[in-house]
């Protein structure tokens, strides 16, 4: 999905940034907004200097759209493995070279 | 409620609108549960004690631990922790505990990220469960039974836990309509891009391949 989004609005994604935020994600204030998820979920800087940089560069609107859908994924991904609902086999085929580059398989318990 | 005390920047009405909401459902008996006993629990959890307050609060040490962990390290919760709660207590039970932790982490997700207060626990309503629990699902390689279909789904079993779980999608992220739009954005506000690098990073946190 964040592939497709990213194409429709013409966006250089580098999809490895997912997984390491040192690389310039492409898509406009990605890096502060994967600097958030690391401040909120593993401490990695106060939370008033990424903060001030969203807003700054994206606007205080973008920073409560993060935070949301920052919440909202808490949620998801709490459903998905207490309800266990499995993986589509052939989306594991169709992203196979994906899933490998990102190392992302080791994530699928189902 | 829900003034969000601490944070940089005001909150959207839709998102305040969806949270009063979920604290209502959550005040409210529930198929199983009475109402304070899902206040209690939602208390235990946040504080990491459900499981050593399980006899205390009225469930099995099995949904206390369940509920400890969905709510702490979500990443340590797997199938025999579900399934082994579910054997023991019923799933609609389980289903309940799973759906309002779950709702309870979305909503203290976001005032974390604005580094705002959490909101205090609503004070309990009175009533006996309601028993409202669909028949005819069943496990589909899924920990709890479940009806065809995507996440969207996975509380059907609990009609109501299954709706307020989903009013929580569209505020918080995008709804179904606007998901079929791959330019979707708020303006002002962040593009669909820009939410998924969100969205993407938080799963990675939480070692979830979804």
């Amino acid at each position: 999905m964040l592939r497709a989004s990213s194409i429709a609005f013409d966006y250089s994604l580098d999809i490895d940034a997912v997984v390491n935020p040192l690389v310039p994600t492409g898509v406009p204030g990605g890096n502060l907004l994967l600097r958030l998820v690391d401040a909120v979920l593993a401490d990695t800087e106060p939370l008033a200097d990424v903060h001030a940089a969203i807003i700054d560069e994206l606007g205080p609107e973008a920073l409560v759209d993060a935070a949301s859908v920052l919440g909202n994924f808490e949620m998801m991904n709490r459903v998905a493995e207490a309800s266990g609902i499995p993986i589509p086999a052939q989306s594991i085929d169709r992203d196979r070279v994906l899933i490998d580059q990102l190392d992302i398989g080791r994530f699928i318990k189902y | 409620m829900f003034s969000f005390a601490g944070a940089p920047v005001p909150v959207r009405a839709d998102l305040r609108f969806i949270y009063m909401a979920a604290w209502g459902h959550f005040a409210r008996p529930g198929a199983t549960l009475t109402g304070r006993t899902r206040i209690d629990v939602l208390h235990a959890a946040r504080r990491h004690v459900a499981e050593q307050s399980a006899q205390i609060i009225g469930i099995g040490p099995e949904l206390g631990r369940l509920a400890d962990a969905l709510y702490r390290d979500p990443i340590s919760v797997d199938g025999s922790m579900v399934r082994n709660a579910a054997a023991v207590h019923g799933d609609a039970v389980v289903v309940e505990v799973i759906s309002i932790i779950s709702m309870l982490s979305s909503v203290d997700g976001t005032h974390r990220a604005l580094a705002a207060e959490l909101e205090p626990l609503p004070e309990p309503e009175h009533g006996d469960p309601t028993g409202d629990v669909a028949t005819g699902l069943k496990r589909r390689r899924t920990h709890i039974p479940v009806p065809a279909g995507a996440i969207n789904v996975m509380f059907d079993l609990v009609p109501m836990e299954g709706a307020a779980f989903q009013m929580l999608f569209g505020p918080q992220y995008m709804t179904g309509w606007e998901m079929g739009f791959e330019r979707f954005g708020r303006t002002p506000g962040l593009n669909r891009a820009q939410m998924e690098l969100v969205s993407s990073r938080t799963s990675i946190h939480n070692e979830c391949f979804y």
